[in-house]
């Protein structure tokens, strides 16, 4: 077989389980297995992606594919079999990979990290054979009528803040909010609210920042609401995420309009998550806060506020205007002319991600990058020869873990398949024929690569301790786990904090 | 080699997706030599169910003396027939005798990786599953009413001889997604 070097831009999980899929099929035994080797660069310096700077902390059961080896620190918490191998590490393990954490590779939306290493696209083509561009959803969706300021944050700056994301947004003024209204009803505003309700002491064993903890410990909020322009069945939160939130200690869930949550007329057709959405929120909306168990001590309460839209902040800048909305026959929000105000502190967006319209082959109508079943294609729809794409960067930001599994084992197998296909000479399937290698647009060689190689400014960002390499990134894992006080998860190293460690430990 | 295909068919979802991902293409593009193309790969996919996988710390019990267990694939084709021991899980049974099922949370009901279409009459002999397990039921891919996590279903001798069928692993742009841009 002609040689498969792969470079991946994001080392999120959807590049490690492609990773994985790939080393796989070529165990480390197979004669052909020594012409295979994938090389991921992440422009944070740490691994994981999401994994380690998206999933809520108080969710480390999602983590568990990345959690260390030895005994788990929350063992009552998570019921982790002890023998497994994780699977990341498993894959990086590999000799035949290679991580190169903090390299900025193509230009990116600000704001930009300062402290990676830039470099470009066209740098890596003489090293590899293929791409893949698992670079994630990493702008958010922001709302029209509320764009940032100092009173309206989009979640994602929320959620890098409480993960201590390279990008180190400013902590929100929680000390002075009593009221937060979160635009949007999926798993992140849901997420959003949750580490806004959550007693800080329950948070105290998770993966939360120290710095997070004492603005968590002094924050004022009382109330939030979840604000959507639809209704229940329309909501894009999980059962799992709805139901986490009205079993919360110390909030309870302000009871809903019966009608809200009415069963739909004979004849329409719920799917198994919409039934169980609305059986959760029908116990709710019989359950007056005054009835709940525990309410009556509640600290802080929440409310799904449906069929809402804001249109911005009052004149006063203390309220959010609403406007009431129905459903239309397609079951799009219309106003229906209504409207009410809603006095709040911080306003919260929560309406989703989008690729970053800086990259490569990015679709502004699609918000991610132009794909077909794996293959990017350029502006005229043609799959380019040996460049990929997965995870949410080709599919936009949507779907759980699972999904992002098995659309990277998809991509591995499309990779797999045209490589075959062409060294039989056969046309590589979505390419057209006159698609030659010498194209001086070509983002890879052609099979004539050294299969050690390296960029000259990564070979330099290596020597200059700039760029983090995964056997790096253990040792840091291993002193964060240690550094968590007792009974805690993990104190969390900055990029300061983590490059100090790695000189001081001689690991460069 | 007529065989080599049927068995990778039964048990590999990667043919499925190649069959399919073929399929589309202007006969002219199409593959003409497919065994001959496909054979190297189809050596190394045969070793595949070596590499190392999370194995699930069970131990075989002797043969023909533990509960029998059925794979299929999710057009029904039996995969093999494993013994196990009471108490074992279908997700560790099923990683112990390298059956392609996967376990992204390793049994800690955060995932819905592992799930299996189980034989009625078995279904309704276990207890009704748990709200956390519903709740990751609902995204599952190819869900039916015998549906559960494999991890969350520990055998007894009542059950033995229960059938789990692999759902189809493909929920994704390559089967039913939008058709390709040709031109």
């Amino acid at each position: 077989m002609a040689p498969l070097k792969l470079a991946i831009i994001g080392g999120g999980p959807s590049a490690f389980y492609v990773a994985s899929r790939l080393l796989s099929l070529f165990p480390k035994d197979e004669p052909l297995a020594s012409q295979l080797r994938i090389h991921i660069y992440d422009r944070l310096w740490a691994p994981h992606g999401l994994v380690r700077y998206g999933v809520a902390p108080d969710h480390p059961e999602v983590k568990v594919c990345v959690f260390p080896p030895g005994p788990p620190v929350l063992s009552n918490a998570i019921p982790l079999s002890q023998n497994c191998t994780h699977k990341f590490d498993e894959v990086a393990a590999d000799p035949r990979l290679r991580f190169f954490g903090n390299v900025q590779v193509g230009p990116q939306t600000p704001p930009a990290i300062a402290h990676s290493l830039p470099i470009s696209l066209s740098a890596l083509r003489p090293h590899y054979t293929h791409l893949l561009l698992s670079t994630g959803c990493t702008v958010p969706t922001l709302h029209a009528a509320l764009p940032p300021s100092d009173r309206t944050i989009p979640a994602l700056s929320l959620v890098h803040w409480y993960t201590q994301h390279p990008t180190r947004p400013s902590p929100p003024p929680l000390h002075r909010t009593e009221h937060v209204s979160v635009i949007g009803q999926g798993n992140v505003a849901l997420d959003v609210a949750r580490m806004l309700l959550t007693p800080p002491d329950v948070l105290d064993r998770y993966d939360v920042p120290a710095s997070v903890l004492d603005v968590l410990h002094r924050s004022a909020v009382r109330h939030v609401s979840i604000i959507g322009r639809r209704g229940p069945l329309q909501a894009a939160f999980t059962t799992k995420e709805l139901r986490e939130l009205t079993t919360l200690p110390g909030a309870s869930m302000l009871p809903l309009a019966p009608e809200l949550v009415a069963s739909p007329p004979a004849g329409t057709k719920l799917t198994r998550q919409q039934s169980r959405i609305l059986q959760i929120l029908q116990q709710r909306a019989q359950t007056t806060t005054t009835t709940t168990p525990g309410a009556a001590t509640a600290e802080r309460t929440w409310s799904l506020d449906f069929f809402r839209s804001p249109t911005g902040f009052t004149s006063d800048g203390r309220h959010l205007a609403l406007a009431h909305t129905a459903l239309d026959e397609r079951s799009r929000a219309v106003p229906t002319g209504a409207t009410s105000q809603l006095r709040t502190d911080l306003v919260v967006t929560a309406l989703g991600h989008h690729a970053d319209p800086e990259s490569a082959y990015y679709d502004p109508a699609s918000g991610h990058l132009r794909t077909d079943r794996g293959r990017v294609l350029d502006a005229t729809g043609r799959a380019l020869r040996r460049v990929y794409a997965s995870g949410w960067a080709a599919t936009g930001a949507r779907g759980v873990l699972a999904a992002t599994m098995i659309d990277a084992y998809a991509v591995a197998d499309a990779i797999l398949g045209d490589h075959f296909g062409d060294s039989s000479g056969a046309a590589g399937a979505g390419c057209s024929d006159d698609d030659d290698d010498d194209d001086d647009d070509a983002l890879v060689s052609s099979s004539d690569v050294d299969p050690e190689s390296v960029p000259r400014e990564i070979e330099e960002g290596v020597r200059d301790k700039r760029i983090v390499r995964y056997d790096q990134w253990k040792k840091v894992d291993a002193e964060e786990v240690r550094r968590g006080e007792e009974g805690k998860e993990r104190e969390r190293m900055g990029w300061e904090e983590a490059r100090d460690f790695l000189t001081r430990t001689a690991a460069w | 080699m007529r065989l080599a295909w049927n068995r990778l068919a039964m048990s590999h979802h990667l043919f499925v997706t190649s069959h399919y991902r073929f399929a589309f293409l202007p006969s002219r593009f199409r593959p003409t030599h497919c065994e001959a193309t496909y054979s190297v790969l189809l050596h190394v996919i045969s070793h595949s169910a070596k590499a190392v996988r999370c194995h699930g710390n069970i131990t075989r019990p002797d043969p023909g003396t533990g509960i029998r267990l059925h794979f299929r694939d999710s057009k029904g084709e039996l995969i093999k027939t494993v013994e196990a021991h009471d108490g074992d899980d279908i997700l560790s049974i099923a990683h112990e005798h390298d059956i392609d099922l996967e376990g992204a949370c390793e049994g800690s009901v955060a995932c819905s990786t592992c799930h299996v279409i189980l034989s009625p009459e078995h279904y309704n002999l276990l207890p009704e599953p748990e709200d956390d397990e519903n709740d990751m039921l609902d995204m599952a891919f190819g869900l039916s009413e015998t549906s559960r996590l494999g991890c969350q279903i520990k055998l007894t001798r009542e059950l033995d001889g229960m059938t789990a069928t692999l759902p189809a692993a493909t929920r994704n742009m390559f089967v039913d997604g939008k058709k390709p841009t040709r031109h």
